[in-house]
């Protein structure tokens, strides 16, 4: 049963990949990638990690994906505003065949570890607690670093989105 | 007496150098300052180095002891050490004492003969530095030391040849001394790099190697015995070497006087002297520095005969007196070189400043057949003039007699009787050619009599007269035993004396009498044809004598035009052609690969990721094949 | 299948090397963005499989961390892509490329 869970998930999320990168018009993109992320959020859940399912849903799907959807929309592109790519599918084939090695020697090597029953446990393992126990007690540093880059990231959007003519008229 | 003062030997005129240096340039930069304050510090200087080393000569007279003063360390490489360290035994402080006091004359002299220059302080600056210098060259206890004294010196003598740097052939002339003086600097250093590499383990000060010298097989001691004597040749305008003194004359006349005749040309003799244990191994070695010593005492006096040129006279007597030194030297007699090192000081640096005073009171006319009848004119000059023409000619009982009569007895001892032969034949000539120009200068009948004589000051004549009496009484330091008196001089310079030579008293006095006789034959010439000289009758001059045997114009087709030809040729075919075609050739190619690799940088984004993706492509497959 | 890790990083890596086909491939500065988006959800997934194969919490920590990161990164990079837009009315990511020598010279 959870053979075809995976199955489906990782199909979906495969999918939902090809998809953004084949869509010439970026909405057509960003609602793939909404797709495979969610069934990324799956695989997380089948991987006993039902806190970051959430997150993956709520803020990543939610949030970061849907802000991007926004901006899409809010530019209002135009199709003549598209960059032409004539020669996307040849680049991706070349790429492709390129990354071959490296997947190969990247599975290679996780293939040499010894197999070990996945699926999920029971004892708590992933639940909000642990992870907060977890989080705030040894990873308490970067995770205020990751709050003052956040703030950083608020400033930097905030200045640059400024009105243009007014930084043009200093 | 404690034993630093020695180092204030060296720094009292160093210390003044600097002071003027700063002086002269405030004069210059800001408010001129009168002669005065130059004199002062320039003149007292010389006099504070004399007095204390009088000190110390009268310390070591009554003790004997050589004195060492370490100031510090100097160099240090590991344990190995190199002190300024000073050294005062017999020999340097005899040096130190004549070379401060003629030297304070000098400045005395210059004084007086240089008050209406412009660059006077800078002058007396010059002089105290080269004074420094000079003392440290003699007081030194290391050849390393030495070397310094001995390039300070070598410095000076081209700032003040070329002094009236305004005139471009004084530059030359201070260029060709001092490339000359690069050539012998070039031997010096030679013979002390080897010196160092095989007698230097246990220390490179002149005790040391004389102790550790003995070890040298003597084929190195050879060498190193050459090598130092090609740098004596340079400081001492030897043959090949003496091109430069000649030249040298451009300078001022207080300047030949003290450079180029009392103290810097005698490092040669002292330098060799100094390392009498080196060539007392090589006895060989010696001998050849006495011929070429004796051939450029012959060459110098006879090109002396012809020239008409004051100064030049007295430069090519120099360079023949410098020869009698080092047949002194070369057979071994440092005692007897040094006395005549010493004698020789006081005449000549007498002679120079007589024709220097000659020359100023005739407007610095050095021409010796326009001048003339200068016996009424400037009697003080004539007497000291006198005085010291008769001392380098070898008549008793002036100095030069002693100190020369010494080095030729010391040659016929040795049984070196063409040294001897070639030694009398120069007397002789020396008397011709010093009688020559004191008869025409001082008899010479000038037609044109209206020529306004310039009053010579007191600070030009004082030393004249101190030095004359200085010519006079310095030959008894060295009377010799023959004539009931104690030869003091080498006995003060016993270590270095030649214990070797003994010859009966009749050889010696006939000997004596010979060199008399030679003296009193080149004044009977000279008498007999200048006395009284009429100048409306001088001849052209022409021939080799005159044109000082073409050595110039050889040494110009030998080296200056092929050095030339060559260095064009490296400058316009080599370089050009060869490094500079390799060189750019090399460069505009990597020019032209770095626009290459430029044209990578296209600052498109995914053509990079594109290179990043190929990159770990390579590396992967590197991997899986490796870890196969 | 689901209980193998090698599934798991299986899925990771197909992710990821579509994220980098997107990056070389697509010249739209939209799906640039988003490619990176899904290489980050790659590496995501490869930090959790191996959290639950070795029962550790830290992965999890890491990966909420790199969300984070990548939501800094959505705020900064869109507001760049949206200053971008306005000024070259474009969304080509290739003729961004003033700092080329053609364009500098």
């Amino acid at each position: 049963m959870i053979d075809i869970i995976f199955l489906i998930l990782s199909l979906i999320a495969i999918a939902g990949g090809f998809g953004m990168i084949i869509f010439a018009q970026p909405i057509y993109s960003a609602l793939s990638l909404i797709v495979c992320i969610i069934a990324l959020g799956g695989i997380f859940a089948l991987l006993s990690a039902p806190f970051l399912f959430m997150v993956q849903i709520i803020i990543y799907a939610g949030a970061i994906i849907t802000l991007l959807l926004f901006i899409i929309m809010f530019l209002n592109i135009k199709d003549d505003n598209l960059p032409e790519e004539p020669n996307k599918i040849s680049t991706i084939v070349i790429g492709g065949v390129l990354l071959i090695p490296f997947n190969y020697l990247i599975l290679k090597s996780f293939a040499a570890m010894e197999d070990k029953p996945m699926h999920i446990l029971s004892n708590g393992f992933g639940s909000i607690k642990i992870f907060g126990t977890e989080l705030f007690e040894n990873w308490l540093v970067p995770f205020e670093m990751i709050s003052l880059l956040l703030l950083a990231a608020l400033v930097g959007a905030v200045v640059y989105a400024r009105k243009e003519n007014k930084s043009e008229e200093k | 007496m404690s034993s630093f003062l020695l180092s204030w030997i060296v720094l009292v005129p160093l210390l003044s150098a600097i002071i003027l240096g700063l002086l002269y340039l405030y004069s210059i930069k800001i408010k001129k300052l009168s002669n005065k304050v130059f004199a002062i510090f320039g003149l007292t200087s010389p006099f504070i180095s004399f007095a204390i080393a009088g000190l110390f000569f009268i310390q070591m007279l009554q003790d004997g002891k050589t004195i060492h003063y370490e100031a510090y360390k100097w160099l240090g490489v590991g344990s190995y050490n190199v002190s300024m360290g000073f050294m005062a035994d017999n020999l340097s402080i005899f040096m130190i004492l004549f070379v401060t006091f003629v030297g304070g004359l000098i400045h005395v002299y210059a004084s007086g003969y240089m008050k209406d220059d412009e660059g006077y302080g800078k002058f007396f600056f010059y002089f105290n530095f080269f004074l420094a210098s000079m003392l440290l060259l003699v007081l030194a206890d290391s050849p390393i030391i030495m070397f310094i004294g001995w390039e300070g010196v070598g410095l000076c003598s081209y700032l003040l040849i070329s002094y009236y740097y305004k005139d471009s052939e004084n530059v030359l002339a201070g260029n060709k001394a001092f490339i000359a003086n690069r050539v012998g600097d070039f031997g010096f250093i030679v013979a002390m790099i080897t010196m160092f590499y095989y007698a230097g383990a246990n220390g490179f000060d002149y005790v040391s190697l004389q102790n550790s010298i003995g070890n040298v097989p003597i084929e190195i001691v050879t060498y190193i015995g050459i090598a130092l004597f090609i740098g004596a040749v340079g400081k001492s305008a030897q043959i090949p070497l003496y091109v430069w003194l000649p030249d040298a004359m451009a300078g001022p006349t207080p300047v030949s006087a003290l450079i180029h005749a009392a103290t810097m040309v005698t490092a040669g003799v002292y330098m060799v002297a100094r390392f009498h244990f080196v060539y007392e191994l090589i006895p060989n070695v010696g001998l050849v520095i006495a011929y070429i010593g004796a051939f450029s005492a012959l060459f110098a006096a006879t090109i002396a005969t012809k020239q008409t040129d004051i100064k030049k006279i007295l430069a090519y007597s120099t360079m023949s007196q410098l020869g009698y030194m080092f047949i002194a030297v070369g057979l071994g007699s440092y005692s007897v070189g040094i006395f005549h090192v010493f004698t020789h000081a006081f005449f000549k640096a007498l002679l120079f400043m007589g024709a220097g005073a000659v020359i100023v009171a005739l407007h610095h006319e050095q021409n010796i057949f326009k001048m003339g009848g200068m016996k009424k004119h400037t009697p003080v000059v004539f007497f000291t003039m006198l005085i010291a023409t008769l001392s380098i000619a070898g008549i008793p009982p002036f100095s030069g007699f002693f100190s020369k009569d010494e080095i030729l007895l010391s040659a016929f001892a040795s049984g070196e009787y063409l040294l001897w032969g070639i030694g009398v034949l120069t007397a002789i000539m020396t008397a011709y050619y010093m009688f020559r120009l004191f008869f025409v200068v001082f008899f010479g009948k000038n037609s044109s009599e209206d020529r306004h004589i310039v009053e010579l000051p007191k600070s030009i004549l004082i030393p004249l007269v101190i030095l004359a009496v200085g010519s006079i009484l310095t030959g008894f330091l060295g009377v010799p035993e023959l004539l009931g008196g104690t030869n003091l001089a080498s006995q003060w310079l016993s270590e270095w004396k030649n214990t070797s030579l003994h010859i009966d008293h009749t050889t010696e006095s006939v000997l004596m009498l010979i060199n008399v006789l030679a003296a009193l034959v080149g004044i009977f010439i000279a008498y007999k044809k200048f006395y009284k000289y009429d100048m409306t009758k001088v001849p052209k001059f022409s021939g080799m004598i005159w044109n000082k045997f073409y050595i110039d114009e050889i040494y110009d087709v030998l080296f200056v035009r092929s050095i030339k030809r060559l260095s064009s040729f490296i400058a316009m075919e080599i370089d050009i052609k060869i490094i500079d075609s390799l060189l750019m050739g090399l460069s505009s190619k990597f020019i032209s690969i770095g626009h290459l690799v430029a044209r990578v940088q296209n600052a498109n984004t995914r053509f990079y990721a594109f290179v990043m993706l190929c990159g770990i492509s390579l590396i992967s497959i590197y991997l899986i094949i490796e870890l196969r | 299948m689901a209980d193998s890790l090698l599934s798991y990083i299986s899925l990771a890596m197909i992710l990821f090397s579509i994220g980098l086909l997107g990056v070389i491939s697509r010249k739209n500065i939209f799906i640039v963005y988003m490619s990176i988006e899904l290489m980050l959800n790659a590496v995501n997934l490869i930090f959790i499989s191996l959290g639950r194969y070795y029962e550790s919490m830290e992965p999890q920590v890491i990966s909420i961390l790199i969300i984070a990161v990548a939501a800094a990164e959505a705020a900064v990079f869109l507001s760049l892509i949206v200053v971008l837009y306005r000024r070259k009315r474009s969304l080509d990511s290739d003729i961004f490329n003033i700092l080329s020598q053609k364009s500098a010279s």
